[in-house]
């Protein structure tokens, strides 16, 4: 994945130096900067240094695949004892095995949320956002969860918009 | 020039210990020490959250509040690296050295009062310096054109990727990044629209603060998800500070006398120096206490020194780093660009001409530091058990109030469902960015001072009819230059080197 966010980067920058070129101004009319000359530089800038950091990922990742080493997770002999000693699991203390789907599935949760704030206004979607993530990630705790999903975000519903005065989205139920 | 500096903190005193005054940064030091108690969720991260909760306030409060969770934070990571060996920020993984085997020895509560105890010392010395320090760098700077701001920039920039190890050219890619994002928006100098693809919503450039919290909250909190820390259990563990072995012992003390002075020195002056900070600053503060040491065998295996070395160093580190930011205007890490983000939300000008122009404000962030050190040392030793009780919840009732906060919280500041938007995509690039070593402090820092970095590149290109000759011909400008030109040499030249010696060992093989 690194060399493909590396490659994403390089695309990105590409996109931003051409659109800059085609929409922006290098020069006025006298000859001084315009708008669209520092762009142009950084934009530059963006493209060498990418497209070189792209290559030495793209390296990496083949000498990686040549000698046949993994980022696989092997927990630390040291963190191991101590967690032991601790009575905790090993991951706390060495960083443990990496759980990408959760990451996808909280990113996803977030996305649906964010989504969700203009049709069902701010203290509907906290509480659907709540009761969703709790039940998959707290499993089994069902009163907890749901006073939970229920009193954090009446507080901060109180806290930004009667308190703060903020200007938060507004569901059908005026809320 | 001392009376001016009384009168100057008797001001600020009026404003930091006024009852409102106290009751937010009480607040900021307790939030402070509440971020820096969850690992991997950063002093950065707690501020950029917490910035839409300070709407309301006068601005000097707001940002006495949010300066307190920043040196907060410090005091609060110590926590978790003695009792479990895990730093809850980067600035305090030196402290688990030493204070995780005092831990194991039965020493928790020594080390715990000790740490409390450098971290006051350390940050009060920060502050004392600072009040010497800025006004006469505000005034020395006054003088400064647009050459040296640029410059001031460039070397900051440099030096806070130069410090990221072996990731160097993914930190600068980073900042990159971040001025690239700094360029939406309407150029100030020409009016004309760049990047903003005819949405009104970008017409006023790319918000900093849904970036920041982005980048740093769902950025790390991702990260931590990615780590497992969901799925661990809550860690039940007891400390009282009512039995007599909690306190330490006058041996404690008295073999300490001198690291809390060195701790404090080396932790200051890193902090002063862009790109270095509180993390730099306690790592060499122990190297060099270590050293010293006429037993440096005992270092690692719970020595009290080894412990109080770099809690003062952090903490005078934290204090340090305001000397930059407000003489200059220019921050020189993640947390303090957060900060700096928020004096311009407020609009609050930075620069040298902000002490000036608005004493009150910057005398009573001043003010408050010393209050806020006396405020966590007295957290810091009588509530340990309160914090340790707060490792009770488990990660999995954190995440939600750290996604609620940042969404309300961004929506919140304009209204804005775009920037919410916005946020969420950056919370996806900072995680990104995390995982494969690039700096989300570099690029808050290049899109907090890209605006600033652009117009004082045209304006000197400009005065010196595009020779840029500015940059050697005034003698500070010149400095400057050559500290960029170490800057970016030394790690080539370094290569170099490594490169010569490893082809002649080689070839002496051979």
């Amino acid at each position: 994945m690194k060399k493909w966010f590396a490659a994403a980067l390089l695309v990105l920058s590409i996109g931003y130096t051409a659109y800059g070129l085609s929409t922006l101004t290098l020069f006025t009319a006298s000859g001084r900067p315009a708008a669209g000359f520092f762009p142009l530089f950084i934009g530059l800038l963006l493209v060498i240094t990418c497209a070189v950091n792209l290559l030495g990922d793209i390296r990496q990742w083949a000498a990686e695949k040549a000698t046949g080493a993994r980022h696989a997770h092997r927990p630390e002999p040291a963190a191991e004892k101590s967690a032991e000693a601790l009575g905790i699991e090993t991951a706390a203390l060495d960083g443990g095995a990496e759980h990408g789907r959760d990451v996808l599935i909280v990113f996803g949760y977030v996305c649906a949320f964010v989504a969700a704030l203009k049709v069902l206004g701010a203290l509907l979607s906290m509480i659907a956002f709540m009761l969703v993530f709790l039940f998959t990630f707290n499993r089994g705790h069902t009163v907890t969860n749901i006073v939970y999903s229920l009193a954090l975000p009446g507080f901060l519903f109180w806290l930004f918009k009667i308190l703060l005065n903020a200007s938060l989205p507004v569901g059908p139920l005026g809320v | 020039m001392i009376a001016d500096i009384v009168a100057n903190l008797s001001l600020g005193l009026s404003i930091a210990a006024s009852p409102e005054g106290f009751l937010f940064l009480l607040i900021g030091a307790f939030v402070g020490m509440i971020v820096g108690l969850f690992p991997g969720f950063g002093p950065a991260a707690g501020i950029a959250v917490l910035i839409p909760m300070t709407f309301g306030l006068e601005p000097t409060i707001a940002i006495i509040m949010l300066a307190g969770i920043y040196y907060g934070s410090m005091y609060g990571g110590t926590i978790t690296s003695i009792l479990i060996n895990t730093p809850g920020e980067s600035a305090t993984v030196a402290s688990t050295l030493d204070g995780y085997p005092l831990a194991q020895k039965g020493r928790a509560g020594p080390a715990l009062v000790m740490q409390a105890i450098a971290s006051f010392v350390g940050g009060t010395v920060g502050v004392i310096l600072v009040t010497a320090l800025a006004p006469s760098l505000a005034d020395f700077a006054s003088s400064f054109g647009p050459s040296e701001y640029f410059l001031i920039i460039a070397v900051g920039l440099l030096m806070l990727t130069t410090m990221m190890g072996e990731n160097k050219f993914k930190g600068f890619i980073s900042a990159l990044i971040g001025f690239a994002i700094g360029t939406v928006g309407v150029d100030v100098m020409s009016g004309q629209q760049r990047f903003t693809f005819g949405s009104a919503e970008l017409i006023g450039g790319v918000y900093f603060v849904a970036v920041a919290i982005g980048l740093f909250g769902i950025g790390e909190l991702l990260h931590c998800v990615l780590n497992g820390q969901h799925r661990q259990p809550a860690k039940k563990l007891r400390v009282s500070f009512r039995s007599a072995a909690f306190w330490p012992s006058r041996q404690d003390y008295s073999e300490c006398r001198y690291t809390f002075a060195r701790g404090s020195a080396i932790g200051f002056i890193a902090g002063v120096l862009p790109g270095s900070g509180a993390t730099l600053g306690s790592i060499i503060g122990y190297s060099i206490e270590k050293k010293i040491a006429k037993d440096p065998e005992n270092f690692g295996k719970g020595e009290m020194r080894g412990l109080v070395a770099p809690e003062a160093a952090n903490n005078a580190a934290s204090a340090g780093a305001m000397v930059p930011l407000l003489s200059l205007g220019i921050p020189g890490s993640g947390a303090t660009a957060v900060l700096l983000g928020a004096f311009l939300m407020w609009g609050l000008q930075p620069g040298p001409l902000l002490i000036v122009n608005d004493p009150g404000f910057v005398w009573g962030l001043i003010a408050s530091m010393y209050l806020g050190n006396l405020i966590l040392i007295a957290l810091s030793i009588f509530a340990i058990p309160l914090f340790v009780k707060f490792l009770d919840i488990p990660y999995v009732h954190v995440v939600p109030v750290i996604v609620l906060l940042c969404v309300i919280g961004a929506f919140a500041i304009n209204a804005s469902i775009v920037e919410t938007w916005i946020l969420v995509v950056s919370g996806a690039i900072g995680f990104a960015m995390k995982k494969y070593g690039y700096s989300p402090a570099a690029t808050v820092l290049a899109l907090v001072l890209g605006s600033m970095a652009e117009e004082t590149f045209l304006q000197t290109y400009i005065i010196s009819d595009g020779t840029m000759n500015l940059f050697w011909e005034r003698p500070v400008s010149l400095v400057l230059s050559i500290m960029l030109i170490v800057v970016i040499a030394a790690p080539l030249i370094g290569m170099l080197a490594r490169r010569l010696s490893r082809g002649k060992t080689i070839a002496g093989d051979v």
